[in-house]
């Protein structure tokens, strides 16, 4: 009643090729999956589209299959499905500890994954889970498809990859073995809200040595970000308490944060190094490597 | 024998009462299953089809001349009705509750960032939204302040010319000598101490439907929580007489004190475009308006300095409090008093020099919230407790102790406390409960081997005056009627907003004056159709508010204890009714029912209603010295709090509270508990998450749930049952005092002496976001 | 356009502009008053409805999304019998204030409770998340959705025994 929705023609589709064919057609549109994202657009007028496309009926596009060394997850995926998901909690945790930690339960039974892409806010906390297991998107129009590498989806705050007529079909996890991984997200609150920063890891170890150290951030750059100084700076290094603090503490070198109403860019900063400890120490537990720190 | 109808005789008499019928019970609430199934009504579910919409249009600057205001454009959209401008009201645009500075709507200039300025009528929503884009506003910006301090200093920059000063009012405190007091002092602690401005955030914003009666009467349903107030107000805006205007409050979405000051308003406006068009108008604040537009907690500014002798006795406190006052005092003044006869705590002071300044700036005014001027307060003379007590070396619940009011004390006003003072024993007995003293050094021990988190155990102690203060007249009032089934109808005007005491205590009341069975009691609240009860605010819906319904009540027991006696061939003394029983003490087989006596009334001309009005005595107050009888009674509140501070990132998470009140009787031990849970919830918002931001013109960046946030359950602690002190007040029904404000007030203090614990840094300014308490910890 | 879906066990059609949002419809077009507008920023869940049985912001749905769908709201489900423990709880432990949010709290424990029938402290917390309450503190709330956990059970070892 209070929020006055901008005038738009509605088209509603139930498979992908209606879809792909309504996107190439369609000029000045904006696509609906779960609507959480984008109604609050329209009503502070973000956007005003003259066409809205609501894709929340491709049944197609709403899967989580398990490959064995790879996870797909279909776009129209809930949030809630994939907190629910055995395969995710199995393999792939870390997006469902993330996710968990995203929103309420009512926005996570209608939020979609892929919604939470390609709304491409640079608090998307889909972003870091997805970026540390390395997943890939693939992107889909009239004319085929291409994947992409999640890290290079998006290009800025409401910006994406996808050109006019695509897309995101699908999320492609390659399955990590013996890693370890976390998210940690910090709010203003304990619960439903957005991220101050959030973070998350990954990490591979043999030998006592970092195989793979693998980080990333939202809300402190202009897209979701990974840190290759701290990884750079671990892989290859001794599994230490000390090492994990000190290359947390070159995460700065990554970020570019500002202040806004929810946090000063100092914070965030220094936020960035302690979530960033703080997860690779957790991944590391979660492989069995206990290196203390939280004394 | 003739009947007893002096209230103090019958208040008296009922105080006296050792056994209860229901009064002490955890009775359920009246209204709480319609609610729960929906059915209960609130403002916005009456607005229907073929109800003018109305939406306000919104100062776009903080400070300005408005040149002129142009809504020919909008007028050109067919379902406009009309635009009403300051110009348009018929009466006064002069709405001030406390000073006449504040418009209905703005006029010559504007003060706040949006700041009411016109109403568009229209029939349907969307013409109402286009219009208000339509409408063209000039405005001369005038330099902004923001600052209380700058504005307290600048005179070349008025928010209110005509005032000649930023500073809209002045209070003074002064008992004994405190240059002696200090003199005498062994440590003195002084500090400066800042909060900030705090939104109700009910989850309903306010709203108003008018509709135009015959006889050029009007009626608003509306979300207000004084019925007679929305009524002078809207009558005065009209330019018409208080008798032509009916409000009804339905249920509320919350009020807090945000409703008792912006109420009246909405009311007034949605009365206006009924009045101008002769139509019913609708008028609903979104929840960006809300948070723009009405009062706030107030921000303050306190200079306090303390003193006390090596033994632990306090002896003098110096204080200066500064409210942000914002574009208009609105109930401001009314604030500052409060805050500064409360400046003290709850301590027996033997000298005290109080100055309080509510200073204008282009902000949103601020008003009424749960603690009226009392949180911030006594934040900082809790926080000067604990820095005395760590001076001396003292336990701080021990050096409380030392120093709490008791019965033939002095308060800083000087007024003789005779009666009624229960908060010595009860953080006695709470610190005892808790195991205070053993957590306090265990938490010490703790904080020693723990890097990372840190635990703290903290105290805030509160007092708060009960009625309004100084010689302000207050009253209570109720009608009760008895219809010849023996079902019973009680007439207040105190309301619904959830804090139950018509659903609950009033009625619980009256069952046990009565004697009535509960189920035939039914509460008709919130209306002008009852008599002038006075506010729903100052926690006085059953303190003071029921005090006419326990009067009118037994005024009417004691006629049905004369006819029984009659028809039982007893004694009156002898006559007992319970449970809709009515029997001869001591004799149960000389009976009849209720419904029977009631019948028996009607048949031999005994009147079955009543009005209970009882004015409240009050003593003498000096204003300029700030010195006499300040309230009637005192509730008394202390919360502890454990809190586990994340030294990495500055989390303060709060683990568990303990509440104590000394509040009188406590009618509705449940709804108590509900009222100290809710407040501690909403006081540990105000210190740990919620804030506004502005911008360098005093615009609020976060006007939305999104960015303004508040406690989810993840957020809130547990909640121990209270620990109670039965302090009767003598005028109170049943002996009870004030509840509703009082587990919000000493929160503040409780988180901040518990994060101040943890850390070893006195925690002064708050909130205590986690940003706020990581660069407090790095500064150290 | 012309939407469809059934709301409180009964099909409806109604006439929709597709920009309107369900909120709107059921408040303003179908008269269902129990669904409260608090910020509709779908921030305070008092707009909560079961949309297909699963708790969701009303506030941020389309009106035409919910075409062909199903939507129930505490009134219903108060008067089949569904909520009846739930109701019971809430009233006895003194888990209601002013009322505004409790229907959407409601709707969130009962579906909670169905898809987990006896949650612990923090699933409970965890639920109802997204549900803002002012008045109470939550303490009450969460210790009727635990009652109410346990009036369920004992209704439906009374229909196993019946």
């Amino acid at each position: 009643m209070f929020y006055k929705l901008p005038r738009f023609n509605y088209y509603r589709v139930t498979s992908l090729n209606e879809a792909l064919k309504l996107v190439n057609e369609l000029e000045d549109f904006k696509v609906v999956a779960g609507g959480t994202d984008l109604v609050m657009d329209l009503k502070i007028k973000r956007y005003i589209p003259k066409n809205i496309i609501d894709i929340s009926r491709v049944k197609e596009l709403d899967y989580i299959v398990d490959e064995g060394d790879k996870i797909r997850i279909g776009a129209l995926t809930r949030l809630q499905e994939i907190v629910d998901s055995p395969i995710i909690r199995e393999k792939a945790y870390v997006l469902a500890e993330a996710v968990n930690q995203m929103a309420s339960w009512q926005i996570r039974n209608m939020a979609t994954i892929g919604g939470n892409l390609c709304n491409a806010s640079p608090a998307a906390d889909t972003a870091p889970p997805l970026y540390v297991l390395n997943a890939e998107l693939k992107l889909v129009s009239v004319e085929g498809e291409r994947i992409v590498p999640v890290t290079k989806f998006f290009h800025g705050p409401r910006k994406t990859e996808l050109k006019k007529n695509e897309l995101l079909a699908e999320i492609i996890i390659p399955v990590e073995k013996d890693a370890g991984a976390s998210a940690i997200k910090l709010g203003r609150r304990n619960a439903f809200t957005l991220s101050i920063v959030a973070v998350a890891t990954l990490v591979k170890v043999s030998d006592n040595k970092f195989a793979d150290v693998r980080v990333a951030l939202n809300s402190v750059a202009p897209t979701p970000v990974r840190a290759p100084s701290v990884e750079k700076a671990l892989i290859g290094k001794e599994v230490s308490l000390e090492a994990v603090e000190e290359a947390s503490k070159l995460v700065v070198n990554d970020i570019k944060p500002i202040s806004d109403v929810r946090a000063s860019a100092d914070y965030r900063r220094e936020m960035s190094i302690v979530l960033t400890r703080d997860s690779l120490l957790r991944s590391l537990e979660r492989i069995g490597l206990k290196l203390g720190g939280e004394e | 024998m003739a009947l007893v109808e002096d209230p103090y005789a019958l208040l008296e008499k009922w105080l006296k009462a050792r056994e209860f019928i229901v009064v002490g019970k955890g009775i359920e609430r009246a209204d709480a299953f319609d609610k729960a199934i929906g059915k209960a009504r609130f403002v916005e579910d009456y607005f229907d089809k073929g109800v003018l919409f109305v939406k306000q249009v919104l100062s776009e600057e903080p400070h300005a001349i408005l040149e002129g205001i142009d809504y020919s454009e909008a007028l050109k959209i067919p379902k406009v009705v009309g635009v009403f401008t300051a110009q348009d009201i018929p009466g006064e645009n002069q709405v001030g509750y406390a000073l006449p500075d504040q418009p209905l709507l703005a006029e010559g200039k504007v003060r706040f960032h949006a700041e009411p300025i016109a109403l568009v009528a229209a029939e349907d929503i969307d013409a109402a939204f286009e219009a208000v884009e339509r409408v063209k506003v000039k405005y001369k910006p005038l330099p902004v302040i923001l600052d209380p301090l700058e504005a307290m200093n600048r005179t070349d920059v008025l928010v209110h010319e005509e005032n000649g000063s930023n500073i809209a009012f002045r209070t003074k405190v002064r008992k004994g000598n405190v240059e002696e007091g200090f003199a005498k002092s062994d440590v003195i602690v002084e500090n400066e101490y800042r909060t900030h401005h705090q939104d109700h955030l009910y989850l309903e914003t306010e709203g108003a439907l008018a509709i135009p009666d015959f006889e050029g009467r009007i009626t608003v349903i509306t979300a207000a929580q004084y019925p007679h107030l929305a009524q002078s107000i809207v009558a005065r805006v009209l330019g018409i007489p208080m008798s032509k205007v009916k409000i009804v409050i339905p249920y509320l979405g919350g009020g807090f004190g945000g409703k008792d000051d912006e109420g009246p308003l909405v009311a007034a406006k949605a009365a206006l475009v009924a009045y101008k068009t002769g139509k019913p108008a609708f008028l609903m604040y979104t929840r960006e308006e809300s948070l723009r537009i009405h009062p706030k907690r107030e921000a303050t500014i306190i200079h306090y300095k303390s003193g006390a002798t090596k033994d632990g006795k306090l002896m003098a406190i110096e204080v200066k409090i500064i409210h942000d006052t914002g574009a208009y005092t609105n109930r401001g003044p009314f604030i500052l008093w409060r805050a500064s006869v409360h400046a003290s705590g709850p301590y027996y002071v033997p000298h005290a020099k109080v100055d309080g300044y509510c200073v204008y700036t282009n902000k949103f005014p601020q008003g009424s919230f749960r603690g009226f001027g009392n949180p911030s307060v006594q934040f900082a003379a809790e926080a000067q407790m604990d820095e005395l007590a760590k001076k001396l070396g003292m336990d701080p619940v021990d050096f409380r102790l030392k120093n709490l009011l008791r019965p033939g004390q002095t308060t800083i006003t000087n007024q003789l406390l005779d009666h009624s003072v229960g908060i010595a024993e009860a953080v006695e007995k709470l610190a005892k409960k808790m195991g205070w003293w053993e957590k306090r050094k265990a938490f010490t021990e703790y904080n020693k081997r723990s890097k990372r988190y840190k635990r703290g155990i903290g105290i805030g102690v509160a007092w708060h005056g009960i009625s309004t203060s100084r010689g302000v007249p207050d009253w209570s009032n109720a009608y009760i009627k008895i219809d010849k089934d023996g079902s019973v109808t009680v007439y207040t005007g105190i309301m619904e907003m959830g804090q139950g005491s018509p659903n609950s205590s009033h009625r619980q009341i009256v069952a046990e004056v009565l004697g009535a069975p509960l189920d035939v009691i039914k509460i008709v609240f919130g209306t002008t159709d009852a008599p002038d009860t006075g506010a729903t605010h100052a926690s006085r819906g059953t303190s003071i508010g029921a005090i006419g319904v326990l009067v009118a009540a037994a005024k009417i027991r004691e006629r049905l204890n004369k006819l029984a006696a009659e028809l039982l061939n007893a004694r009156p003394d002898d006559i007992v009714i319970a449970n809709g029983k009515v029997y001869v003490r001591g004799n149960e087989s000389k009976s009849m029912t209720w419904q029977e006596l009631i019948k028996q009334a009607y048949a031999r001309g005994v009147d079955v209603s009543a009005t209970g009005y009882f004015f409240l005595p009050k003593g003498k107050f000096d204003d300029a010295k700030g010195q006499g009888y300040a309230y009637p009674a005192y509730s008394y509140v202390a919360v502890a709090v454990e809190v586990e501070v994340d030294t990495y990132t500055g989390r303060v998470r709060v683990l568990k509270a303990y509440p104590a009140l000394a509040a009188g009787r406590i009618i509705n031990p449940v709804q108590v508990e509900g009222q100290m849970e809710g407040a501690i919830a909403q006081g540990l918002g105000y210190v740990l998450m919620e804030q506004f931001v502005f911008d360098e013109k005093g615009r609020v960046l976060n006007a939305d749930m999104t960015d303004y946030v508040v406690p989810t359950a993840l957020d809130v602690p547990v909640v121990e049952k209270p620990v109670y002190v039965e302090d009767l007040f003598k005028y109170g029904p049943f002996g009870a005092k004030g509840v509703g404000e009082m587990a919000l007030i000493p929160v503040p203090a409780a988180i901040s002496n518990a994060v101040s614990h943890a850390l070893g840094i006195r925690v002064t300014r708050l909130p205590l976001t986690p940003e706020n308490v990581y660069f407090m910890i790095k500064k150290k | 356009m012309k939407i469809s879906f059934t709301l409180n066990g009964r099909r409806v059609e109604v006439d929709v502009e597709p920009n309107e949002v369900l909120l709107d419809v059921l408040r303003l077009k179908l008269g269902v008053k129990s669904v409260r507008r608090g910020c509709e920023r779908a921030e305070c869940g008092a707009c909560t409805v079961l949309l297909d049985g699963k708790p969701v912001y009303s506030c941020t749905i389309l009106a035409p999304m919910v075409d062909g769908r199903t939507v129930e709201t505490v009134d219903y489900l108060a008067s089949n019998g569904e909520l009846k423990p739930l109701v019971e709880a809430f009233v006895k432990v003194g888990a209601i204030q002013c009322g505004f949010c409790t229907p959407g709290f409601l709707l969130t424990a009962y579906s909670l409770l169905r898809r987990n029938p006896q949650p612990t402290v923090e699933e409970v917390k965890k639920a109802i998340e997204g549900n803002i309450c002012r008045c109470t503190g939550y303490q009450k709330i969460i210790e009727a959705i635990l009652l109410a956990s346990k009036l369920y059970a004992e209704k439906r070892s009374e229909r196993k025994e019946g």
